[in-house]
């Protein structure tokens, strides 16, 4: 109701935006990315740019030992195009399925309150009694906020479930900062395969994972240095294994 | 301090079916993404398609990757469509049209196949975003019904409620300007309420304690404590929506039959092509052609030919072009099927308030009954007075002063009595003049023993059909200023016209009073006239209307909302309109103009007859196509340009609905 300034922490913004901004803080905290893209246009982007990087590395590496110069550039063309098509179908196709639980959850939890308006309550009082509510304050509060259907409904998604609203970006999005991300990584890495001195290449995949790892670093509010030295080792190793194997495979044909 | 941040709204998107357009997960700036993604789908397949077309003779492989990917923005839906209706054991016109573009895929006519989706998919979209467009639900009955209401315990503290918790018996208290949200009964105060949900009437009516007021009534002027009589549940705003509810199921679905149709024909050219594809063989295997290695390539030639693309646009193609085209003269259908309806209706009913009748009270004159001073003056002084007031007898003053060219003094002291009148002071040239404004009842009050007996020598009217009276006394002198609301000057000659040029048999249907009814009536030439009728009463004799002959209902308020559900065509007004009889009707007017209705009933005509055009083109060229197709003596090429020469044919010929 006012537009007083907000608290230095706030950063310029409002309490609620403030609010919403640090429940996407705890919802990236609490969530483990394991095959599942996380939410947000620049996480694609960031993933997106690291897989295309890190897959073409391989795929040049295990290359360098097993086929000849003309058939390596065909091969990495042919896989690039592949994979800048997958890329944002994965993700949108993540967050589409990601839209239709959560819609799916809403419309679950308006049923309950339309349906079971005393449990509601129950639940209600059970969750402001453990927020240190007692007597008639926790009885307004539970009025206050059961007179509203549209508050109820929004306190027990963000209370009970854990959901945040208006956070989320649209999947097509999503998936947009997908296709710029393999298309970034593709580019730049074909150029150096193709015009570039041979080294140049691996060099330019690696800059790439490094800097998707900053990147994903300062999303997660990682520590920047361990994120990055354990990703590019990562990527050192599955290079320098399919190298190795391939050596191996082309000494045994 | 923190920010007083109102609930997140979501019955809207409920209302919408989850639309993910307004989904709540979404970032706002992410939600256009979802604007429109099927038809921007089908545009981008169709621009591919056209450019893989292009290329097919001069890079095949970049028209191949083009098709491909056509096939994949617009095969996908299709192909997750069909195996849903396969699942559900429903074979139609989508699983025939899609089993016809993936096969085509395996004979080497992937072009074919691809422009069949396209075209299919791109009329399903268009037609799904003018559905979108126009699409309305009951949701803003929540708007008109509060969800909240302010309760009154037992130790007398106001606290706000759901309504949804509030039992019978409950007391609550409604202030001034808010809207009633229960079924309830007056136990304290005075007040005019406006009850133009329920009866149409905008003419505001006073409520005293013992009175009964129905929920989503405004209260104008005064505070009122009331005895909740019924709970959320049962209210008459729940009542009202359970009769657009049940008379959205009873009307007659001609989609529905078109889809039943569609289902069949589906499941015989599929039987047919299959059956000739293993048959045929067996008995004429000498004859070329007909032998068994012919037989997969003659049953996707007559699947092809039978494919009713053309078919299939015949109608979107003509209901769009005349969408469009009613569009642009501000009257925005729901849907083309509506077209239908119309040209089947015989019968018009109206609703009398907004739609007939403007629906707006005026002041038609301002008399001196007894007075010494200019009436002129004594019109200044009263719509002065009138300035504190929100109600529409206030605006009417004001608006007869302005139309004048009054200039208004300055009135001290002002006094609102709700339910009754108002009061207040004015001074000119150092004289100071009581007004009274209200009810002759209440001004009569305050008339003096010497004016009384004055008053009491003089006759004149107190109150007549179709008009609202209000006395104005200032000092020793009475006026009387009568207020109207006026048949809209297009009405009568659309009445005329209905009647004798399309020899429709209108009738009017009003919450109004019998004698307003028939002077109305009588005015516009109209002899069915229905008076004094609730939503049910109107939803009763609708059916009974629509029941022999096609019926399209014309009507604006709450009250109407059912009717028009219920009609065979409901048709609203966009401006004045409440937006649950917006969304309970078929057609909505948006300029409010009643002449377009003639105009719309002759397109409907003219739209019915290209639709009948386009269906003998379309039935000609698959009964040309199929049957030599089938035999064998129809290539697929042949087939294909017939097929596709039929389309094109059709959707030139709906094309000229488009012209005003």
């Amino acid at each position: 109701m006012n537009s007083s300034p907000s608290p230095s922490h706030f950063k310029g913004k409002t309490a609620q935006e403030h609010l919403k901004k640090a429940r996407m803080k705890g919802m990236i905290a609490s969530s483990e990315i394991h095959g599942i893209e996380m939410s947000g246009s620049q996480a694609a982007f960031a993933d997106s740019l690291k897989d295309t990087a890190l897959a073409l590395l391989a795929l040049w590496s295990m290359s360098i030992s097993l086929f000849d110069k003309s058939v390596i550039h065909v091969i990495m063309i042919l896989f690039s195009i592949s994979w800048i098509i997958w890329k944002p179908a994965r993700s949108a196709i993540l967050g589409w399925g990601r839209l239709e639980r959560l819609h799916r959850l809403i419309e679950e939890e308006r049923w309950e309150i339309e349906h079971n308006r005393e449990q509601e309550r129950l639940e209600l009082t059970e969750m402001y009694q453990a927020k240190g509510f007692s007597g008639r304050l926790l009885e307004e509060s539970v009025d206050v906020l059961m007179s509203d259907d549209n508050r109820l409904l929004q306190v027990m998604l963000e209370e009970e479930l854990g959901l945040t609203l208006e956070v989320h970006e649209h999947p097509l999005k999503q998936a947009f900062a997908a296709f710029l991300g393999s298309s970034t990584s593709t580019g730049l890495i074909l150029l150096s395969a193709l015009f570039l001195p041979k080294l140049l290449t691996p060099a330019i995949g690696f800059l790439l994972v490094s800097l998707s790892s900053i990147l994903t670093a300062r999303l997660e509010r990682n520590k920047k240095t361990s994120g990055l030295i354990w990703n590019l080792s990562s990527a050192a190793f599955v290079v320098a294994s399919t190298y190795l194997l391939g050596n191996l495979f082309s000494k045994l044909q | 301090m923190l920010q007083d941040t109102p609930p997140y709204v979501f019955d809207e998107f409920f209302a919408s079916g989850k639309e993910e357009v307004i989904s709540p997960f979404l970032t706002k700036n992410s939600r256009k993404w979802s604007a429109n993604l099927k038809l921007k789908s089908s545009l981008l397949a169709a621009f591919l398609l056209i450019i893989s077309f292009f290329l097919s003779s001069t890079c095949i492989p970049v028209s191949d990757f083009l098709l491909l990917t056509v096939y994949f923005l617009v095969g996908t839906p299709a192909l997750i469509d069909t195996l849903n209706d396969l699942k559900s054991l429903e074979i139609n016109i989508d699983v025939l049209m899609t089993l016809a573009a993936l096969l085509s895929i395996l004979i080497g006519s992937g072009f074919e196949g691809a422009l069949l989706l396209v075209l299919f998919e791109l009329s399903a979209s268009m037609e799904n975003a003018v559905t979108m467009k126009t699409k309305g639900a009951l949701s803003s009955l929540s708007h008109l019904s509060p969800q909240k209401a302010f309760f009154i315990n037992s130790s007398g503290e106001v606290w706000e409620r759901s309504v949804k918790d509030i039992k019978v018996g409950s007391t609550i208290l409604v202030k001034a300007g808010e809207i009633i949200p229960l079924d309830a009964k007056v136990i304290q105060g005075y007040s005019q309420v406006n009850l133009s949900h329920l009866t149409g009437e905008s003419i505001p009516i006073t409520k005293r304690p013992g009175d009964e007021v129905p929920a989503g009534a405004r209260n104008l002027d005064g505070s009122l404590t009331l005895e909740v009589v019924r709970t959320s549940y049962d209210s008459t705003l729940t009542r009202i929506i359970q009769l657009i509810t049940h008379a959205q199921e009873a009307k007659p679905k001609l989609q529905k039959l078109i889809d039943k149709l569609g289902d069949k024909y589906a499941i015989l050219i599929m039987s047919i092509a299959l059956l000739f594809a293993l048959l045929l063989p067996l008995f004429f295997s000498s004859i070329p052609f007909l032998g068994n290695e012919g037989s997969i390539y003659r049953a996707l030639t007559f699947l092809i030919a039978a494919s009713p693309c053309a078919l299939v646009i015949a109608t979107p193609t003509a209901y769009l072009s005349s969408i469009s085209s009613c569009a642009k003269k501000g009257i925005l259908l729901k849907g083309g099927i509506v077209l239908d309806a119309i040209s089947s209706c015989k019968r018009i009913a109206f609703d009398k308030t907004g739609t007939l009748t403007s629906g707006i009270l005026k002041c038609s004159s301002f008399t001196p009954i007894l007075s010494e001073i200019d009436t002129d003056l004594g019109l200044a002084m009263a719509a002065s007075v009138e300035q504190h007031v929100v109600h529409p007898i206030a605006t009417a003053f004001i608006d007869f002063a302005q139309i004048k060219n009054l200039s208004l003094p300055a009135i001290d002291q002002f006094k609102a009595t709700p339910g009754f009148g108002v009061e207040a002071f004015c001074t000119l040239d150092e004289k100071k003049y009581k007004i009274f404004i209200g009810h002759y009842e209440y001004v009569s009050s305050h008339f003096s023993e010497a004016l009384q007996k004055k008053m009491n020598l003089l006759t004149f009217n107190k109150a007549l059909p179709n008009q609202v009276f209000s006395f104005v006394l200032i000092g020793e002198n009475v006026f009387v200023a009568t207020f109207s609301d006026e048949v809209k000057t297009e009405s009568l000659s659309t009445i005329q016209y209905l009647q004798n040029q399309l020899h429709m048999d209108a009738a009017m249907l009003t919450g109004d009073h019998h004698e307003n009814a028939e002077a109305v009536g009588s005015f516009l030439g109209i002899t069915k006239v229905y008076s004094n009728l609730r939503p049910e009463d109107k939803l009763k004799i609708v059916s009974d209307l629509s029941s022999k002959k096609g019926l399209i209902m014309v009507g604006d308020g709450v009250n109407d909302a059912p009717a028009l559900m219920r009609a065979t065509v409901g048709v609203s007004m966009g401006k004045i309109g409440s937006a649950t009889a917006i969304d309970a009707s078929d057609v909505v007017f948006l300029q409010d103009d009643l002449s377009s209705l003639t105009w719309l009933i002759r397109k409907a005509h003219k739209t019915m007859s290209i639709i009948k055009q386009n269906l003998s083109l379309a039935l000609g060229v698959i009964l040309l196509a199929t049957s030599p197709a089938i035999l064998g003596f129809v290539p697929l090429w042949m087939a294909v340009v017939l097929h596709e020469g039929g389309t094109v044919l059709v959707g030139l010929n709906s094309l000229r609905l488009l012209k005003k």
